[in-house]
């Protein structure tokens, strides 16, 4: 198995960089390293037991795959390889394909390693690959949008590197084992430079902007599985630590809350779907142990969500509902729409109701009224009229890759139920379908109607970096606490 | 090196400030550069800690007060990577000052902001 997760985690860079060199084959080849991914991430969620790689002696590399690792991989592989299939008739050049799989096998690598400085690397390569995809139209606003996420990321990453060297000089030793007896400002320190790259809560607001703007199939990858990157170590952490687990709890149960309080507001469907992303990865953390398959549920959907988004007529919920949508589009829209709010036989289901028995006492309430925000912002998908006359170019794609991408996520999303058979006791019936009526409820009698429009400027840059020592400090607290 | 150590964190705030406080995207550009030569001088004070010798084994001297390899090791990749970075940001920086030739960071913003 050490071979194979040698040969595994260095074939994207390999292949990456051989893509631009064989621009005719360029898709097949990317193709082939999200593959492998596909069927080493499936190996390693059935793994019993996490095992260890240690490269070179003490100073050296560390790697650690589990169970948890092998459903973000699984993830990571599924998204990249419905983008593949999204644009395989698109006249994209090699030059995105290469930086797709540097970023697929950057993302790889944060999931299975196990020190800080190959976590700083591997996100540092994230950082770079994510940022050349977002500016690959090269107009002048999505170089902007670039600049600005890399400049946000960079600035938190140097907060990271602090950090890390004083796990270092406490330890001798970069391993994340070493944080138990690491001083407290470094956990805070760690922590700035790991909630900024995971989007989540305040430090996370410069995520909206950044994946509502970019491409379509750029902002699946980003939502799907990027921001992931930087949860997965957040959970290690708090399994690792005991005093940090609940910190980890409590700043996802404040981003479940933040993100979807600005989602069901929201009347851009992309900068919906961003806002969502937040309040997600919330759930993920909300519950450290188990988050992997609510990761793995939640990169399919929102993947189908984005892909479906930059193809419906307009981006603004009003104007979609005025002109309507072609049912075609409908249906895959509303299946995802009620997988992400949490309904029986999708796999959304399952992953909220092994989050939500894995939670806290105190976090019961904030998760559940997380859940019913979610049903409620989703609705403005569901409820979209729709008739299957809509014809022309605005209303359907005829593009047999885009229909593959839908049908490959969709299919996963009934596939992966069974990761979680446990789910399906009537007990746990009531609950969901509880949690869906009340956000349909809330959604028709209220939050239609209204048209509050909460203001930007929490997001602009100078806030962005300032809120970072504001979040800094209030964690120089938390640790001390 | 307590006074060290301060001027190395006074640097790291004066770049994250200059972050902040500047209007020019260039002169951001800049001032995240400082800080990062801030973290860059926290390691090398982190590896100097033990001593400030080369650590080069030497038969002829037993005991000797070197200075620890890793950080140093380490600090290199980090350097590499954010002089990379730099290198993008200031290409990026390029093709936008065409249209903005000032480079005010707040009115980029507002053009591109929906």
């Amino acid at each position: 198995m050490h071979d194979i997760t040698i040969i595994w985690i260095l074939l994207p860079f390999v292949i990456g960089f051989s893509i631009y060199l064989l621009p005719q084959i360029d898709r097949y080849l990317a193709l082939l390293v999200f593959s492998a991914s596909l069927g080493f991430g499936t190996v390693q969620i059935f793994q019993p037991e996490p095992y260890q790689l240690h490269l070179l002696d003490s100073f050296g590399v560390t790697l650690q795959v589990s169970g948890q690792s092998g459903y973000f991989i699984l993830t990571n592989a599924l998204v990249a390889i419905a983008i593949i299939l999204y644009c395989f008739n698109s006249p994209k050049s090699a030059f995105f394909f290469t930086q797709l799989t540097i970023l697929h096998g950057a993302v790889n690598a944060v999931f299975i390693c196990a020190d800080l400085m190959s976590l700083y690397v591997a996100l540092e390569a994230i950082g770079v690959s994510a940022f050349l995809l977002m500016i690959y139209q090269r107009t002048d606003r999505s170089i902007w949008v670039g600049l600005r996420y890399l400049f946000i990321s960079n600035t938190a990453m140097l907060f990271f590197l602090i950090g890390a060297v004083q796990v270092y000089q406490a330890n001798n030793s970069f391993a994340y084992a070493g944080l138990a007896n690491a001083p407290i400002e470094a956990i805070a320190l760690l922590f700035i430079g790991l909630l900024t790259k995971g989007g989540i809560f305040v430090s996370g607001l410069w995520l909206p902007l950044t994946h509502s703007e970019s491409e379509t199939p750029v902002s699946a990858m980003l939502s799907g599985v990027v921001v992931k990157a930087g949860i997965f170590p957040l959970m290690q952490f708090a399994l690792l630590v005991d005093s940090i687990n609940p910190i980890v709890r409590l700043f996802g149960m404040g981003t479940a809350l933040l993100g979807v309080s600005y989602a069901v507001f929201e009347k851009d469907s992309k900068r919906m779907l961003a806002f969502h992303t937040v309040s997600q990865l919330g759930f993920v953390l909300a519950a450290p142990a188990v988050g992997g398959f609510y990761a793995l549920s939640h990169g399919l959907v929102k993947s189908v969500l984005f892909l479906l988004a930059g193809n419906l007529p307009s981006r603004n919920f009003k104007e979609l509902k005025k002109t309507g949508i072609a049912t075609n589009l409908w249906i895959p829209l509303a299946i995802a729409s009620l997988s992400i709010s949490g309904m029986p036989l999708l796999a959304g289901y399952s992953a909220k109701v092994l989050i939500l028995k894995n939670i806290e006492s105190w976090q019961e309430i904030g998760m559940n009224l997380a859940a019913v925000g979610t049903a409620i912002s989703f609705s403005k998908f569901l409820f979209l009229p729709h008739s299957p006359e809509l014809k022309g170019k605005a209303f359907s794609t005829n593009n047999w890759g885009f229909w593959a991408a839908i049908a490959l996520l969709l299919g996963g999303l009934f596939i992966t139920n069974g990761f979680y058979l446990d789910a399906y006791k009537l007990s746990n019936f009531p609950k969901a379908l509880i949690t869906i009526a009340i956000g349909w409820g809330a959604y028709w009698l209220i939050f239609q109607k209204l048209s509050i429009k909460l203001p930007r400027v929490v997001e602009q840059f100078e806030h962005l970096v300032g809120a970072m020592s504001l979040v800094l400090t209030g964690l120089f607290w938390m640790v001390w606490a | 090196m307590a006074f060290l150590e301060t001027c190395v964190f006074g640097v790291i705030f004066i770049g994250f400030f200059g972050i902040i406080f500047k209007k020019n995207l260039i002169m951001k550009i800049l001032a995240m550069d400082v800080m990062s030569t801030g973290v860059i001088a926290y390691y090398i004070l982190v590896a100097a800690r033990g001593g400030i010798f080369a650590p080069i084994v030497d038969d002829a001297q037993e005991t000797v007060a070197y200075a620890d390899p890793v950080p140093q090791a380490v600090i290199l990749t980090a350097i590499v990577i954010g002089f990379s970075i730099q290198a993008l940001m200031l290409v990026g920086v390029m093709k936008l000052s065409r249209d903005n030739p000032t480079l005010e960071t707040r009115e980029i913003e507002k053009i591109h902001t929906p």
